[in-house]
């Protein structure tokens, strides 16, 4: 994308939504949708606030889509409330409001040029041809197709279309931009590169509120400002991002998003000021941030792959033994894999002291307490 | 591929080009030889002219040429417009009844072409709608056979369309009926233009229900074709086809040219 | 889906989008459906305008419906059974063996589905005449007096007529479903040691069972309604069911039998539609 304006100038000159300068909150109210007879969406109550990008991840399944289309219009819900900003959308048709839709097939009108492609919208909604043409001018600058403005989809490359499509979404200046798989057609290098363009966008445009759906949680996990995890139709957990990883609050959330080692624990008691709290794997006592637990509850301990090390000599607390399975140097990484009391634990180190160690080997491990914490086990609850 | 040996190819190439000849195009090649010939008592036609042609395109039969390509269009445009409007509406419809309503549309393809014209003979010999003699019941027989084709090409096409454009021109604020304007139609003009050809030769060629309902000043060119060969006139029939296949093959190649050119062109 | 409405409780929206099938629907409905309940009506016509089944019975068992029903099934079922055959055989040979110029015999053969029918049958008159050419041929070179081939004016040059211009529905189908075959398939059965008439009948063979299918009765349905070839031939003793009505309404008048008639004919050519759309869905599949 062209670096030639400072950020806020570039904002100034597509950031204003037309319904009142700054982009709007989503609210889902109670919404659920059934098809067929079948609930493919529990009621949920969600709150998107204006200007930040929410990424709704999940499974295949999970609802995440139905939710987006509900937004959309395209879904009618069986029960609840959609609002956006001040307006209660539910009963409004697509057309009717003020979004913006970016899909995963990029669906760009193949029978017209990228710039007509960009101007539809607003030729729809019967805007003045000088308006047209400066938002159009606009759109392709800000994703970097300016040069392309008179070419068709189909000589476009797949990341050339999805901008292209971003752009058409931009151009009507929509409350909230909603993006439905937007990377999955895309090759993993383009990925990357559009991953990188999307959060530039979202720093170019403050006010706009974004709505992601996505199974990839990388995505998720870089873009977002906030999470909301979806499962089996329901939401599983949401919050802010980093929050999110660092303290997930289930499961579901620990394993979807990022890898996590999961440790039976029980809890042994509240330790000092610094918010630990004490707990023990069969023999072992163990620190990790707490949340407020009782002594004797049963928990999961959970650290990711790459807050685990291998122990260093002098280190004597939060060390946990296990035997090492499997050692895979992958270049930037080694993957290791221990079996601790019967449960796998994987480490992903970035510095081995000695080259990987040989497997059958017992092996310490050690972690910073402020990098663990602990989860319900919903299967002991 | 199933042939390996050279020797073995060449078998099956010949026994295929036996049969494409023999059914295929030995029949063209004799129909337009002779439509050409002056005599043909023996093995080949004793001289080759274009007599037959200048009978056949003056007088009555010059009528029929007009009468079939009047018909052909008119009911064609008439049937395209028609179905597609069923094709689309459908679409609105609730997913119980799509199938069977639809069904309902290709059922006059599936009965024979004689019944239909008897249908309408039967109903509109007699009050309210007096028809039979008219003009009107040959292109209404016509168009009541094609209806079920353009149906079902449009059809074809709407379902190979992928959702995602009308719900995407939606969601950027395109009214239904823009988005069938800018968006449905352009994107299914090539289904169209098939539609409307096939339409246009089965016109071309429609034989059962006109010759139920003709009226004397308007005689289809299968009719004519008919009437020329049952009276023995099989050299003028020959010239007649020949017209008959010239003008639906010139309107289908006409045809395909237009919609190469729609499918590349700009907005 | 697009703009699927799923039912609120709380609020009914009207489902205006609904009507637009009303005007085409309303206009084949008195185009054809309107006079398709006048058939059948005509059809069961009795005294003094009552509903009776006494002319329909007595119709049905009269020995020229009768004749022409037997006519039209025989004739149906041989030029399907043709289609079948030459349309599996060039099938195999344009997707299998194909030779420098089998695209273009491909949309021949596809243009022969726009051309009327009894276009055929004329050249067949040339062809296959009593004083066609392969009669001239084959009396000038064996010195016969008589021509030797007289099938033209028999079932048999309706049956061969039909297999000349319904095979192409056959055809396209089976290069479909041909065109699907991963050519892997055939590649791994000849390493294996299979020679082509095993690899025909075990591996192309079923995988063309349901174009097959769909192809055929199609053809089934569309022989039995074929009106412009038998009328063509005009050999006596070869009458199906639609010339029969055209014979009767337009010959005779007779407007009672032709609907009788044509209510039987209809009734079986549903049938073969619905066997059709059966057929046609297992091959979508």
């Amino acid at each position: 994308m062209s670096a030639a304006a400072p950020a806020d100038e570039r904002a100034q000159t597509v950031g204003a939504a037309t319904f009142g300068g700054a982009g709007s909150n989503v609210s889902f109210d109670n919404v659920s949708v059934a098809y067929r007879g079948a609930v493919v969406l529990k009621p949920l109550t969600l709150e998107v606030a204006a200007g930040e990008i929410l990424a709704l991840i999940g499974p295949s399944g999970s609802g995440k889509t139905t939710a987006l289309r509900a937004v959309a219009g395209f879904v009618r819900p069986a029960t609840g409330r959609i609002r956006i900003g001040d307006t209660d959308v539910t009963d409004l048709p697509p057309y009717r409001r003020g979004l913006g839709m970016v899909v995963q097939n990029y669906a760009l009108f193949p029978h017209m040029r990228v710039e007509n492609n960009v101007a539809f919208g607003l030729q729809a909604q019967g805007a003045p041809k000088e308006l047209i043409a400066q938002r159009v001018s606009d759109a392709l600058r800000v994703v970097g197709m300016s040069s392309f403005a008179s070419r068709y989809p189909r000589e476009l490359s797949g990341g050339q279309q999805q901008r292209v499509a971003i752009a058409r979404a931009l151009a009507v200046r929509p409350r909230v931009l909603l993006l439905d798989e937007p990377l999955s057609a895309l090759d993993a290098q383009i990925r990357r590169g559009m991953v990188e363009e999307i959060a530039k966008l979202h720093r170019d445009l403050p006010d706009l509120t974004i709505l992601y759906v996505t199974h990839d949680q990388s995505e998720a996990l870089t873009l977002a400002d906030r999470i909301a995890i979806m499962r089996d139709g329901a939401l599983s957990s949401h919050g802010r991002t980093a929050e999110l990883y660092r303290r997930p609050p289930n499961r579901f959330t620990a394993e979807f998003l990022g890898r996590a080692n999961l440790l039976p624990v029980t809890v042994a008691q509240m330790s000092g000021p610094n918010g630990y709290v004490q707990v023990r794997h069969g023999e072992t006592s163990l620190l990790c941030a707490s949340a407020g637990e009782r002594a004797g509850e049963k928990r999961l301990l959970c650290v990711r792959p790459q807050h685990l090390t291998l122990a260093p000599e002098g280190e004597r607390s939060n060390r946990i033994g296990g035997v090492l399975k499997e050692a895979l140097w992958q270049g930037e990484l080694t993957h290791l894999v221990l079996d601790v009391d019967n449960t796998l634990v994987r480490v992903v180190a970035t510095r081995l002291p000695m080259g990987p160690p040989k497997t059958e080997s017992r092996l310490d491990l050690y972690f910073a307490p402020s990098e663990a914490s602990l989860i319900p086990d919903e299967a002991s609850a | 591929m199933l042939a390996w040996s050279p020797a073995a190819r060449l078998v099956v190439w010949s026994l295929a080009a036996l049969l494409i000849g023999v059914f295929y195009l030995a029949p063209l090649a004799v129909i337009l030889l002779s439509s050409l010939a002056e005599q043909w008592n023996g093995v080949l036609p004793t001289g080759l002219t274009l007599d037959h042609y200048a009978q056949v395109l003056s007088g009555d039969s010059g009528e029929a040429v007009r009468a079939s390509l009047i018909t052909g269009f008119v009911a064609s445009g008439l049937a395209l417009l028609s179905g597609t409007w069923a094709a689309l509406a459908l679409r609105l419809q609730s997913e119980r009844w799509r199938k069977p309503l639809g069904l309902l549309y290709f059922i006059p393809s599936a009965v024979p072409s004689v019944s239909v014209g008897l249908g309408l003979l039967v109903a509109f010999s007699q009050r309210p709608i007096l028809l039979n003699g008219t003009i009107a019941i040959v292109v209404i027989a016509h168009f009541v056979l094609i209806s079920a084709f353009t149906f079902g090409n449009v059809s074809a096409g709407l379902s190979r369309l992928s959702p995602d454009f009308e719900l995407v021109a939606s969601s950027l604020g395109a009214s239904p009926a823009y988005r069938l304007r800018r968006v449905t139609l352009p994107l299914i003009a090539p289904y169209l233009i098939a539609a409307f050809g096939l339409s246009f030769a089965l016109s071309m060629g429609e034989l059962g229900a006109t010759v139920m309902v003709y009226p004397p000043g308007w005689v289809t060119l299968p009719v004519a074709i008919f009437s020329l060969t049952d009276r023995g006139d099989i050299f003028s029939g020959a010239a007649l086809t020949m017209v008959l296949v010239a003008a639906t093959l010139a309107l289908l190649l006409g045809l395909e040219r237009v919609a190469a050119r729609i499918v590349g062109s700009p907005q | 889906m697009p703009d699927v409405a799923l039912a609120a409780p709380a609020r009914v929206r009207p489902e205006l989008g609904r009507l637009w099938i009303v005007p085409p629907s309303a206009i084949i409905a008195l185009l054809f459906f309107y006079p398709l309940a006048l058939i059948v009506r005509q059809a069961l016509a009795g005294e003094d305008g009552a509903l009776s089944l006494a002319e329909f019975v007595r119709i049905v068992h009269s020995p020229f419906f009768l004749s022409a029903l037997l006519n039209t099934a025989t004739i149906a079922a041989s030029a399907t059974a043709g289609c079948l055959i030459l349309g599996f055989t060039l099938a195999l040979v344009l997707a299998f063996a194909p030779f420098p110029g089998s695209v273009f015999v491909a949309r021949l053969i596809d243009t022969f589905i726009a051309l009327p029918t009894f276009l055929i049958t004329l050249a067949f008159t040339f062809l296959y005449g009593s004083a066609g050419i392969l009669n001239e041929i084959l009396m000038k070179s064996l010195s016969l007096p008589l021509p030797p081939v007289n099938f033209l004016y028999s079932a048999w040059g309706v049956i061969l007529a039909e297999v000349t211009v319904y095979t192409p529905f056959i055809l396209r189908p089976l290069l479909a479903a041909f065109s699907q075959i991963d050519q892997s398939q055939i590649e791994a059965a000849s390493i294996l040691g299979a020679r082509p008439p095993r690899i025909v009948r075990r591996v192309i063979f079923p995988a063309a069972m349901p174009a097959l299918m769909a192809g055929g009765s199609l053809c089934l349905l569309l022989t039995v309604n074929e009106f412009g070839i038998v009328l063509f031939i005009g050999a006596k003793g070869v009458i199906t069911l639609p010339l029969l009505i055209y014979d009767k309404a337009i010959q005779e008048s007779d407007y009672q039998t032709a609907c009788i008639i044509a209510v039987i004919n209809i009734a079986l050519s549903l049938g073969l539609f619905g066997l059709y759309r059966f057929a046609a869905s297992r091959f979508e599949a």
